[in-house]
C-alpha cells in the first residue's frame, strides 16, 4: 500500500448468486483513497456503486481481490473482527438514514460510542458536539419521527461524526432529500472534511454533489471507467 | 442499551403487555402456588408437632416393649432437669399414657388415659382448637377429666357426670374416680372416640408414681418447616446428653409425613417449570416476531459496529426486561394475596378432606423468601432461555442482507 493511502482496492471483484443467476457487480475494481479526499463514487444504477462501499466498509465479502484499510487487510476479516473495524475505524452514512426510531437525536448520534462503552456523560457531550456542527443541537430530544428527511440526515452524519472517524463511507447520502436541504448537508460535510480532515468516500449519481468534490470516480457496468482529480473542492 | 430494550419492548405495546402479563400471571399462580404448598406443609408439620411434641425422650426400644412398666422413664425430675440443661427455649412436657377401662354408669369402653403437664401456651391453643364444652385441666388438678365428645356420647356421660378410670397390674392406685370437666370436638372422629385427659399427678397417682412414658420437648414459637434445623441440632444433642434413652425427632416419629415433605418441594418445583415453559413460548413468539419485524434495524446496528454478542445481549436484554416486567407485577399481586392468605383460609367443600388427614382445615398461606426469589428467578431464566434462539439469529444477520430486508 502506497504511502498516505486510507484505502487500497485490488482488483475487486463481487459476484452475487441469486439461485443459478450470477449477477457481476463488481469485474476488477483497482482503486486508491488518499488522506483527506473528498471522493465521489458516481455511475448509473446498477453500476456497483453502493457493492464497492460495502467492501470497502467491510459489511460484505468480496467474491475475488483485496482491500487494504491503511495497513490492514479487511476483505477476508471474521465477523467479530469486521465489527470491531467498522466499529473503531469507519463511519457509515446511508442514503435512507437508518435512525433507530425510539432514540432521540442525541441518542442516537451517541450510539456508535455506547456501542464503543464510553459513559453516558462522555458519549452525549461528544454526541451534542457532533449535533452543534450540524446545527442540529436544538433537535436532540426529538426522534427521527418527528425531524424531516434533511434533518435526520444530519443526525445520520453526527452518528457518524461522534465516533470521531478518519474516513466516513455514505451511500448516496443526498438522494432522498430536496434541493435545498441536499445543499446544506453537502456543506457540512465540505467544512468537516475541510476543518477537520476526514476522508468523504460516498456513492452518489447527484450532480449537486459532484460539483463539490475533489475526485471523481466513475462506475460502469462494475469497472471503473473514469478517475478523475479535480480542482473545485 | 437499557434505554433501548425498554423502548424496543414498547413498540408493540399490546403485544408485549399480553407477553407480560402472561409471564406475570404465571408468577402469580407460581407463588400462590408455593403459599399454598406451604401452608399444606407447614399444617401437617404444625399438627404433628402439637400433637408429638419436636422432640421426644423414652426408654430405649420402647417400640418393641409391652409391658406398662418397661416403658416406664422412673425419676422423672431427675430426667426432667437433664432434658432441661440440654434444651434452653423449648417447653418439656411430661406424658404418662395408661391403658385404662374407662366406665360410665353403663357403658365401659377401653383406652389410653393421657396424663400431661403442658404449659400455658400449649394448654391455650389446645383449648382455642378443640374444647367444645366446659373447661380444660389445671396443672394439678386431680379429679378432673376432658373427654373426646364421641367417647363421651359412647359411655353416655356428660359434664359434671362421673367416670370410673381402671388401671389394674400397674404401680399406682390402680383405680380413680373422676368428673368430666371439658369435652373435646377433635378434627378426627375416631381420635375423638378414644381421647380422655387427666393431670400428670393424676396419672401418675392412678398408675405410676414419678415416672412418665415419655418427654416432650415443644417449641411453640416453631410453626414452620424451614425454621425447623434449630430442632434438629438439639435432638442430636440431647441424644448425646441421654445415651441412656431413645430420642427422636419428628422426623423419626413420622417419617411418612418426613417422605411427603420431601417429594412436596419437588413436585412443586415441576409443576412450576411446567408453567413457566408455557409461558417461555409466548416469550420466544414475541421476541422473535420483535426481531423479524426489525432486521433491517439489526443490519444497520451491526453495520456501524455491533458485535454478534452485543446483538444477542440486546435481545436477551429485552427479553429478560419484559419476564422482568411481568414477574415485578405477579409477585407484588401474589405476595398482596399470600399476605391476604396469611390470616388464614379454608378451602370450601375440603374441610372434611383434610380432617381425614389430622389436618386443621384453616390453613394459612406460608412463602420463603427462597420460593419468591424461584419464581422471579424462574421468570428471568425464562426470558434468557427464550432469548436464545432469537438471539442467535440475530447475531448471525449479514449486516448488507439485513438491511434490505423490509418486513
Amino acid at each position: 500500500m502506497s504511502q498516505g493511502n486510507v484505502y487500497s482496492v485490488k482488483n475487486l471483484k463481487k459476484i452475487y448468486h441469486t439461485g443459478e443467476v450470477k449477477t457481476q457487480a463488481l469485474s476488477g475494481v483497482n482503486l486508491d483513497i488518499h488522506q483527506g479526499e473528498f471522493t465521489a463514487i458516481a455511475g448509473p444504477s446498477g453500476s456497483g456503486k453502493s457493492t464497492l462501499l460495502h467492501l470497502m466498509g467491510a459489511l460484505d465479502e468480496p467474491s475475488e481481490g483485496e482491500v487494504w484499510l491503511n495497513s490492514t487487510r479487511i476483505d477476508n476479516l471474521n465477523k467479530v473482527d469486521s465489527a470491531q473495524l467498522r466499529l473503531w475505524n469507519i463511519g457509515f452514512v446511508f442514503q435512507a438514514y437508518n435512525l433507530i426510531p425510539v432514540l432521540t437525536a442525541l441518542e442516537n448520534a451517541a450510539f456508535v460510542l455506547e456501542l464503543r462503552g464510553l459513559s453516558k456523560k462522555e458519549r452525549e457531550a461528544k454526541a451534542l458536539e457532533a449535533l452543534k456542527a450540524l446545527d442540529m443541537a436544538e433537535y436532540a430530544d426529538r426522534k427521527p419521527n418527528q425531524l424531516s428527511g434533511g434533518q435526520q440526515q444530519r443526525v445520520a452524519v453526527a452518528r457518524a461524526l461522534a465516533a470521531d472517524p478518519r474516513i466516513i463511507l455514505a451511500d448516496e447520502p443526498t438522494a432522498n432529500l430536496d434541493s435545498k436541504t441536499g445543499h446544506a448537508l453537502i456543506d457540512h460535510m465540505l467544512r468537516l472534511n475541510k476543518e477537520q480532515g476526514i476522508t468523504f468516500v460516498f456513492s452518489t449519481h447527484d450532480p449537486r454533489l459532484l460539483e463539490h468534490v475533489s475526485r471523481l470516480v466513475q462506475l460502469e457496468d462494475g469497472q471503473i471507467v473514469s478517475d478523475e482529480v479535480l480542482q473545485l473542492a | 442499551m437499557l434505554t433501548l430494550a425498554w423502548r424496543n419492548l414498547w413498540r408493540q405495546r399490546r403485544r408485549s403487555l399480553v407477553t407480560a402479563g402472561a409471564v406475570g400471571v404465571v408468577v402469580f399462580l407460581s407463588i400462590w402456588y408455593y403459599s399454598i404448598g406451604g401452608a399444606s406443609v407447614n399444617s401437617l408439620y404444625q399438627n404433628l408437632t402439637e400433637t408429638t411434641g419436636h422432640i421426644q425422650v423414652h426408654v430405649p426400644n420402647y417400640r418393641d416393649l409391652r409391658e406398662f412398666q418397661t416403658l416406664l422413664i422412673r425419676n422423672e425430675q431427675s430426667v426432667r432437669e437433664r432434658v432441661n440443661a440440654t434444651v434452653n427455649q423449648g417447653e418439656v412436657v411430661g406424658v404418662l399414657e395408661v391403658s385404662a377401662l374407662l366406665s360410665g354408669e353403663d357403658r365401659s369402653r377401653g383406652i389410653v388415659l393421657v396424663g400431661q403437664d403442658w404449659p400455658e401456651q400449649i394448654r391455650r391453643r389446645f383449648v382455642d382448637q378443640n374444647l367444645s364444652a366446659g373447661r380444660f385441666l389445671e396443672a394439678d388438678e386431680l379429679s378432673g377429666i376432658v373427654l373426646g365428645e364421641s367417647l363421651a356420647r359412647a359411655l353416655k356421660v356428660g359434664l359434671g357426670d362421673e367416670v370410673y378410670a381402671y388401671a389394674p397390674g400397674t404401680d399406682g392406685y390402680g383405680a380413680a374416680a373422676y368428673t368430666v370437666i371439658g369435652l373435646l370436638d377433635l378434627l378426627d372422629a375416631n381420635i375423638e372416640a378414644r381421647s380422655a385427659y387427666i393431670s400428670l399427678p393424676a396419672a401418675q397417682e392412678l398408675a405410676a408414681p414419678d415416672a412418665v412414658t415419655r418427654f416432650e420437648v415443644h417449641f411453640p414459637e416453631i410453626r414452620r418447616v424451614d425454621e425447623d434445623q434449630g430442632v434438629q441440632l438439639i435432638s442430636a444433642d440431647l441424644k448425646a446428653a441421654l445415651p441412656d434413652y431413645s430420642v427422636e425427632s419428628w422426623r423419626d416419629l413420622d417419617p411418612t409425613l418426613v417422605q411427603m415433605l420431601e417429594i412436596l418441594g419437588p413436585m412443586m418445583n415441576i409443576v412450576n417449570v411446567i408453567f413457566f415453559v408455557l409461558a417461555g413460548l409466548l416469550v420466544v413468539n414475541t421476541v422473535y416476531l420483535g426481531l423479524m419485524e426489525r432486521i433491517h434495524e439489526f443490519g444497520v446496528i451491526i453495520s456501524l459496529g455491533a458485535s454478534g454478542r452485543k446483538v444477542m445481549g440486546m435481545i436477551t436484554l429485552e427479553s429478560v426486561l419484559l419476564c422482568i416486567t411481568g414477574a415485578a407485577v405477579g409477585a407484588v399481586s401474589g405476595l398482596a394475596l399470600v399476605a391476604r392468605l396469611a390470616q388464614g383460609f379454608t378451602f370450601p367443600g375440603l374441610q372434611e378432606y383434610y380432617a381425614s388427614f389430622g389436618m386443621n382445615p384453616i390453613l394459612y398461606a406460608s412463602i420463603t423468601p427462597q420460593q419468591v426469589f424461584f419464581s422471579v428467578g424462574f421468570a428471568i431464566a425464562t426470558g434468557i432461555l427464550a432469548a436464545l434462539w432469537p438471539a442467535s439469529v440475530a447475531s448471525r444477520l449479514e449486516p448488507v442482507e439485513a438491511m434490505r430486508f423490509t418486513a
